[in-house]
């Protein structure tokens, strides 16, 4: 197992490598030399070659990334190109409130997920398992965008129960949320549903009904165990697509999290800013599956050996 | 009276050797789910395609363009609206039609685009193996599931906000989910008899690969092709609500939802209607994909 985690390990080192370089040199070919628009300040009496002389952009471009990934490794971010704020103070600020969100997203499709998919398949064809399976219909079709539109005009509009967008009270994260992990609750559902059906269909259910162990003791603690892999598996995927959702969800209801100012900086090109999110989204998806890989070897041993010598 | 008779055996009915179209399509029509799928797609490339004559039929703009001081935020079926009007006193239903337009154009743009890069990797490095594997692998194991809203916006950085930027980006991610799939499939089929076969007969690789491997793969492709049309029309929608998508005065139903919020108090339909619109073009994708899934191949899951 220990050569496996290094081994997975230095596999997303590389990765993360290449795809932050695919990010850098993509913002270097961005329209609009930077040193031009820094020039063209008002207040800065800069000119062009001044301004490449002093971030090093006459420099090679390698030469000028590994600059910049050394900065970074020690945390100097540097600063944001529109108000001169130093992009740690933004990080610290807005990544807390992404981890925020995310977690009650995922927690929220976890919890809603897997005792429906569980009940469902053990009811399999009852008007239980068809309601939980036309719930995981819509919350696919649904795009998430839309979804918050419709809980803004039930809840915030016509109900007046909870706040249009912001951040300031418990109540703001509730609607961010549920629009996030609505997409990853519906596919989770289905997983989890087909994974026990398939456990429920094998020799051992059949044998510990025989030995009469009861029918929650077996759905609970055997099967539920046993239909993990595919579970954990698909867990690192939408835990990736939940990040890459923060930056619509964020945006709609102006949750002040990473999403919400990438988009920003890239609306308004301020690209030093969009290039150190951008990178440390980046991250941490990659991360993210690197979890995931581990995660699934964690809960389908018979994996791990295979994985080993790979 | 022959002995098998007598048993009760009844003999396989003869194949007629040319199938029709009708014969074909028969599992089709006892699929109920593909036919409801497929109804829903029809409806909806008919809508399309009256938003595209709007587009480009000199004279037929005025249909969506025109704005109507006096009538903005109309309630549908008032005022000789269908669908009512935005908040510039547009109608909402023309504008939904050209929105449908662009955004199935894209989505199946970017799904051919995809699907045609990712059927060739996914074929080479299933069929060549080793170092190729290798390297195809590695790229596909660095994109797939990546965000691609992420991607996206990576990809407006360098092209400006648009549909460019938008076809790049799902097309940069979605290859792989495709290439994943196919070379799974050439890994198993090489191995059959009729390749082998063919091999032995002295076929090069290449022939191999476009004359056997690829028409067995076809069924996977339309399949999959339904699926990924819906994750790019998703993907465009959410891309433009945000302002990284498609730019005015491209009409864009991911955009009519982000001009429509602004007015859920005075019209939500201008917000509703679109979003609706998308649900249900999502909706007949999958739902064509899964009744698809059950005729071609049922092993294939979506996850």
């Amino acid at each position: 197992m220990t050569r496996t985690v290094a081994y997975r390990s230095l596999y997303a080192l590389v990765i993360l490598l290449i795809a932050s370089f695919a990010v850098f040199y993509g913002m270097r070919l961005a329209p609009g030399d930077v040193a031009d628009v820094l020039a063209s300040h008002p207040t800065g009496q800069l000119t062009a070659e001044r301004v490449r002389e002093d971030l090093g952009l006459n420099k090679p471009i390698l030469v000028q990334y590994a600059t910049y990934m050394g900065k970074l490794l020690r945390g100097d971010l540097g600063l944001s190109l529109i108000n001169g704020q130093p992009i740690l103070t933004i990080l610290e600020s807005s990544a807390g409130y992404t981890l925020k969100l995310a977690a009650v997203a995922a927690l929220l499709s976890l919890i809603m997920s897997i005792p429906l998919g569980l009940l469902g398949a053990w009811k399999r064809n009852s008007s239980f398992d068809q309601g939980t399976m036309l719930i995981a219909v819509l919350g696919m079709g649904i795009p998430n965008f839309f979804l918050a539109i419709l809980l803004i005009q039930v809840f915030a509009v016509w109900l007046k129960w909870l706040p249009v967008a912001g951040y300031e009270t418990p109540q703001h994260i509730i609607m961010p949320a549920i629009a996030l992990a609505a997409e990853a609750m519906a596919i989770n559902l289905r997983v989890v549903r087909s994974s026990v059906l398939e456990q429920l269909g094998l020799d051992y259910v059949r044998t510990l009904h025989a030995k009469g162990v009861s029918d929650q003791r077996i759905l609970w603690l055997h099967v539920l165990r046993n239909a993990l892999p595919p579970i954990v598996a698909l867990a690192g995927v939408l835990m990736r697509t939940l990040l890459g959702y923060t930056l619509i969800v964020e945006t709609i209801f102006r949750w002040p999290g990473l999403g919400y100012q990438l988009v920003n900086a890239v609306l308004k090109r301020d690209y030093t800013v969009a290039q150190t999110l951008a990178i440390l989204l980046t991250a941490a998806v990659i991360l993210f599956n690197l979890l995931a890989d581990l995660g699934q070897q964690w809960a389908d041993p018979r994996t791990r050996r295979q994985a080993g010598a790979g | 009276m022959t002995a098998i008779e007598a048993i009760g055996y009844e003999l396989p009915a003869e194949r007629t050797p040319g199938r029709t179209w009708s014969d074909r399509l028969a599992p089709l029509w006892a699929n109920k789910l593909a036919v409801v799928g497929g109804v829903i797609t029809l409806f909806f490339l008919i809508v399309a395609a009256a938003g595209l004559a709007v587009m480009v039929v000199p004279g037929w703009s005025d249909l969506y363009v025109d704005q109507r001081l006096r009538q903005t935020l109309v309630w549908p079926l008032q005022d000789g609206f269908v669908l009512g009007t935005d908040n510039h006193g547009r109608s909402l239903a023309w504008r939904i039609a050209a929105g449908t337009a662009v955004s199935l154009f894209i989505g199946v743009v970017v799904t051919l685009l995809s699907m045609t890069l990712g059927m060739i990797l996914g074929a080479v490095a299933g069929y060549a193996g080793g170092a190729v594997d290798r390297l195809i692998s590695g790229m596909i194991d660095l994109v797939w599931g990546f965000p691609v809203i992420l991607v996206a916006v990576i990809f407006v950085g360098l092209v400006d906000p648009g549909l460019t930027a938008v076809i790049l980006a799902v097309s940069v991610v979605n290859w792989a989910g495709f290439a994943r799939i196919v070379r799974a499939q050439v890994l198993s089929l090489k191995e059959r008899a009729f390749v082998e076969a063919a091999r032995a007969l002295g076929v090069p690789g290449w022939k191999i690969v476009l004359r056997h491997l690829v028409p067995n793969m076809l069924g996977t492709a339309l399949v999959m092709g339904s699926y990924y049309i819906a994750v790019t029309v998703i993907a465009e929608a959410g891309l433009s609500f945000i302002g990284l998508g498609a730019q005015p005065p491209t009409p864009s139903l991911g955009q009519m939802i982000a001009d429509g919020r602004n007015f859920l108090y005075g019209n939500p339909w201008a917000a509703l209607l679109p979003g609706i619109t998308i649900a249900l073009i999502v909706l007949g994708l999958n739902t064509l994909g899964d009744g698809l899934r059950d005729i071609f191949d049922p092993r294939l899951r979506r996850w």
